[in-house]
């Protein structure tokens, strides 16, 4: 069995941010797809500009968050 | 003496199953893998963003097409209805006369998984799972779907004739003709 390194370890706080964010990001995209469909196509750029802002939290905390040991 | 054996958590116990694999990932590859996750409902919502045609069954903001006349719609009776095609022959949408008298045009497509709607005189049903709209504005009133059908705009001709115009921008607002 492969042992993990240490540095791939994440802390509770910073994963639990990593899955709150992905259930937001469903939430929003359901709620845009709904309202799209219904016509309402001027939520389209905010919602975008919330969207990119949470991918790019989400990609610091997987790539930038310190590890366990530091 | 005999050493104690390190306690295992209740679902361990539970679940007694030695995965060998399950040390293969770190919690960053799925902090990764959530990050991916997320990005794509990003590219998701920005190219809903950029699509200029709108979505299967969504109506156009108010956009009018090249009118399509709607043969015998003058001659329908309260509680009937007729099909027909609109943008192009994929198109399908239903003229009906309301008790009221009024004609009303819908997108055929319900809103729940997209089967095709169809008058039963009173309301509008969806066979596939038992979705009714109402016919005056296309709101459900019963079953899965939550979201009004797409309304089509009519224009009444000074001789009489009814014509398909345009999608209504909101399903909400009238659609006299
Ligand atoms: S598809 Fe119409 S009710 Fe489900």
């Amino acid at each position: 069995m492969r042992k993990l390194p240490r540095k791939a370890h994440l802390s509770d706080a910073a994963l639990a941010v990593a899955l709150l964010i992905l259930a937001i990001q469903l939430y929003l995209f359901e709620t845009v797809l709904g309202a799209v469909l219904d016509g309402y196509r001027a939520i389209l750029p905010g919602s975008f500009f919330v969207s990119l802002a949470l991918t790019a939290v989400a990609l610091a905390l997987a790539f930038k968050a310190p590890d366990l040991e530091e | 003496m005999a050493q104690e054996p390190v306690s295992k958590p209740f679902w361990r116990r539970a679940f007694p199953l030695d995965l060998h694999e399950e040390s293969r990932y770190s919690r960053r590859e799925f902090a990764r893998f959530l990050a991916v996750v997320s990005a794509g409902f990003t590219v998701g919502i920005g190219y809903l963003w950029g699509r200029k045609r709108p979505l299967e069954g969504a109506p156009g903001e108010g956009a009018r097409h090249e009118p399509v006349p709607l043969e015998g719609a003058a001659e329908l009776k309260a509680g009937e209805s007729k099909l027909f095609t609109f943008r192009d022959a994929d198109d399908r949408c239903i003229l009906l006369r309301t008790h009221e008298g009024k004609l009303r045009a819908y997108r055929q497509t319900c809103t729940h998984l997209g089967c095709a709607v169809r008058f039963d005189g009173k309301r509008l049903e969806c066979p596939c799972h038992m979705g009714f709209f109402e016919p005056d504005r296309g709101f459900p009133v019963q079953g899965p779907p939550t979201r009004p059908l797409a309304g089509i705009a009519l224009e009444v001709g000074p001789d009489g004739s009814v014509r398909a115009v345009g999608d209504l921008a909101k399903p909400t607002e009238g659609g006299d003709a």
